[in-house]
């Protein structure tokens, strides 16, 4: 008997039970489903966090005060030992390193932003030298970048954010008006594009005014960001030591002290964001696992009934001639059809949930074209393994006995 | 096919032995028996006598404990379950009292089945499966299932079932047992022609009436064969037979 009539006889048997199949696949369903889910919106973040979370450009390195800190203790230890970087700082890189092509300077405050009667609050004031928007890439969408001579001659011009844009001119171009930030008057000389949200959290509510400016507003005592771009065709690690070097001997650290300083690069941000999913996949794949084997043991269930049940048709079977390898063989591609039906609608519903999810949550949620090949084998897999027990005991009955069951 | 007249079952000094408990049951007392090609065969015996049991090792679905059995040239005494079911699926024909019909097939399909054990291709089997309906006068019922059929028509869809892999023998055991005797009449009616046809024919049955289709009658009792000649002598000296038969069948008959 070939593999395809063994196909057509479960099918054909499945069918025959309709309500009876559909519940003993619930499980499958359910866990599939839940697995691909969950792996939907972990692939849709990871797809996100080296879209957007990471602005950094490609070879882009930033030195800020903390860096990227793992634990508690690293933290109070970085809080004790790391000093202030200055705009000094930066501009000592630039003039120090060859393998540093660009280096921008930024530091934060917040601040509200009003125009005439119309305000927004929370806006994230940067202030930037103006290769800023060409390292961390903003795109221009009217208007222009900061001129050299506004950096330098702490001019009071401000380049806003989509978010800023929008509440406070809902329908007149901004450039050449003036808004105020805090409590000073700025010129509006640019606007950026609209670069959306990240679990809700807008990234487009900010404005950008010359760090000068900024530090004499604020003062200059706050931590600032320096973001380098390495030259063209250098390693980034030599670029990065090259500039740590730097900033170690501004600092007067010893030979064996450690930095006082973070050194952050999208590639570092990406390895903690995919050890952090990582995690959570594991844990996530732990617990569907356990579902999975509670779903193969209620098909191994049904199939030792539907072995009872029908005994005398495996009889019957045997008395024309089926083997017991073709008994076997009829089980088990059953429960193997059965796992991968389960299997299938399972993968419907998850990519029916990630359409969902991405919608109306603010989860972003990807369905992985990997999810159904992977399917397809955990399925077999559960199918096979749980069906192996029935198929056995359906094709060791004496086919004698089998006539005269009822 | 055989030569006519052909030995196709050759049954030498045949015992099977059940071990119930510390008891051994000799269900077959060492049996000898030889059939030959075109014969056409009633095996007669009260319940408990060992007919079933020598069936079932004639139907290769059972092993003898001692002794050879050769089906059409086969050494078929120790073979393997699944070369058992090799002989099965092509020297033997099985029509049951009960028909054994799957319920959720069409009759074509239910005589399709022991083609798909024989491995031949989906349009072969349904021309064969068609052909022998029509042989038992079914070919306007192919796509009903068995329980659109009244019961005659679903003994005639088992024996097309049978007959579809063109066996050697055509094992029919107690086949009008559970039809009325109007029925009954026109399966044995079938059997006839089949026989004439040029079937072996071996019927299992305890109902003389029945047996006397057939032409020679095989009489077992505590697993020895007692009598074995024409069914036309089949009168007085197994009477007696009968009717014990006929009381023990009475305490024993399932009321289904």
């Amino acid at each position: 008997m070939s593999i395809l009539e063994a196909i057509r006889i479960a099918i054909g048997s499945i069918l025959s039970n309709k309500l009876r199949s559909f519940l003993t696949l619930l499980g499958t369903i359910i866990s599939i489903s839940s697995i691909v889910a969950v792996i939907s919106v972990i692939n849709g973040l990871n797809i996100y966090v080296e879209e957007s979370i990471s602005n950094l450009g490609k070879g882009v390195f930033v030195i800020s005060k903390f860096g990227v800190i793992h634990n508690r203790d690293d933290l109070f230890a970085a809080i004790r030992r790391n000093k202030n970087l200055r705009l000094q700082d930066g501009l000592a890189i630039k003039k120090a390193c060859d393998l540093v092509d660009e280096v921008g300077v930024e530091i934060h405050a917040s601040a509200k932003a009003k125009r005439e009667n119309l305000s927004i609050e929370g806006v994230d004031v940067g202030g930037i030298t103006e290769s800023i928007l060409d390292i961390e890439p903003f795109e221009i969408d009217a208007g222009r970048n900061f001129t050299r001579s506004e950096i330098v001659g702490r001019s009071y011009a401000v380049f806003l954010g989509n978010d800023v844009r929008e509440a406070l001119f809902p329908d007149t171009d901004p450039i050449g008006k003036k808004i105020t930030v805090g409590q000073r008057r700025f010129l509006v000389v640019g606007a950026a594009k609209k670069r959306g949200s990240v679990f809700g959290m807008s990234r487009d509510n900010y404005v950008k005014i010359p760090i000068t400016t900024f530090q004499k507003i604020y003062g200059t005592w706050g931590s600032v960001n320096i973001s380098c771009r390495k030259a063209p065709g250098v390693p980034i690690d030599e670029a990065m030591d090259q500039a740590r070097v730097v900033l170690r001997s501004r600092h007067h650290l010893k030979y064996k002290d450690e930095d006082d300083f973070g050194i952050v690069t999208s590639d570092g941000l990406n390895d903690l964001w995919k050890n952090l999913t990582a995690a959570i996949f594991s844990i996530a794949t732990f617990v569907v696992g356990i579902s999975l084997v509670v779903s193969g043991i209620v098909i191994m269930n049904i199939m030792l009934v539907a072995v009872i049940e029908r005994t005398r048709e495996i009889g019957v079977r045997k008395a024309v001639g089926a083997t017991n390898r073709d008994i076997t063989r009829q089980f088990l591609v059953e429960s193997v059809i059965l796992s991968c039906l389960g299997g299938f609608l399972g993968l419907l519903l998850a990519a029916a949930l990630s359409v969902i999810i991405q919608n109306v949550s603010p989860l972003p949620a990807r369905f992985p074209l990997w999810a159904p090949p992977m399917a397809f084998f955990i399925c077999t897999t559960i199918g096979i393994f749980f069906g192996l027990n029935p198929a056995r005991k359906a094709s060791r009955l004496d086919p004698i006995e089998a006539l005269r069951a009822e | 096919m055989s030569s006519p007249g052909k030995e196709i079952i050759h049954l030498d000094n045949l015992r099977k032995t059940y071990v119930m408990g510390s008891e051994e049951v000799h269900a077959l007392d060492g049996v000898d028996l030889s059939i030959l090609q075109g014969e056409y065969v009633a095996i007669m015996g009260p319940s408990g006598s060992g007919k079933s049991t020598l069936m079932n090792l004639i139907g290769c679905l059972d092993t003898p404990t001692s002794g050879g059995y050769v089906l059409n040239g086969n050494q078929v005494g120790d073979l393997s379950e699944d070369e058992l079911a090799y002989i099965r699926n092509r020297e033997i024909g099985f029509v049951f009292q009960t028909f054994n019909l799957l319920p959720r097939l069409t009759a074509l399909k239910n005589v399709e089945l022991p083609l798909i054990y024989s491995g031949i291709g989906v349009s072969e089997r349904e021309e064969r499966a068609r052909e022998s309906l029509d042989l038992v006068e079914l070919a306007d019922r192919v796509d009903h299932r068995p329980n659109e059929l009244s019961g005659g028509q679903r003994q005639r869809v088992a024996i097309a079932r049978a007959l579809v892999t063109r066996p050697t023998i055509l094992l029919a055991d107690e086949p009008t047992g559970n039809l009325d005797s109007t029925t009954s009449m026109d399966i044995m009616k079938l059997l006839n022609q089949l026989n004439k046809n040029g079937n072996t024919i071996i019927l299992v049955t305890h109902e003389k009436d029945i047996a006397r289709h057939a032409k020679r009658a095989v009489v077992i009792r505590d697993g020895k064969i007692i009598s074995d000649g024409s069914t036309d002598t089949l009168g007085e000296e197994t009477s007696a037979i009968a009717s014990t038969e006929s009381t023990s069948y009475s305490h024993s008959e399932d009321p289904s």
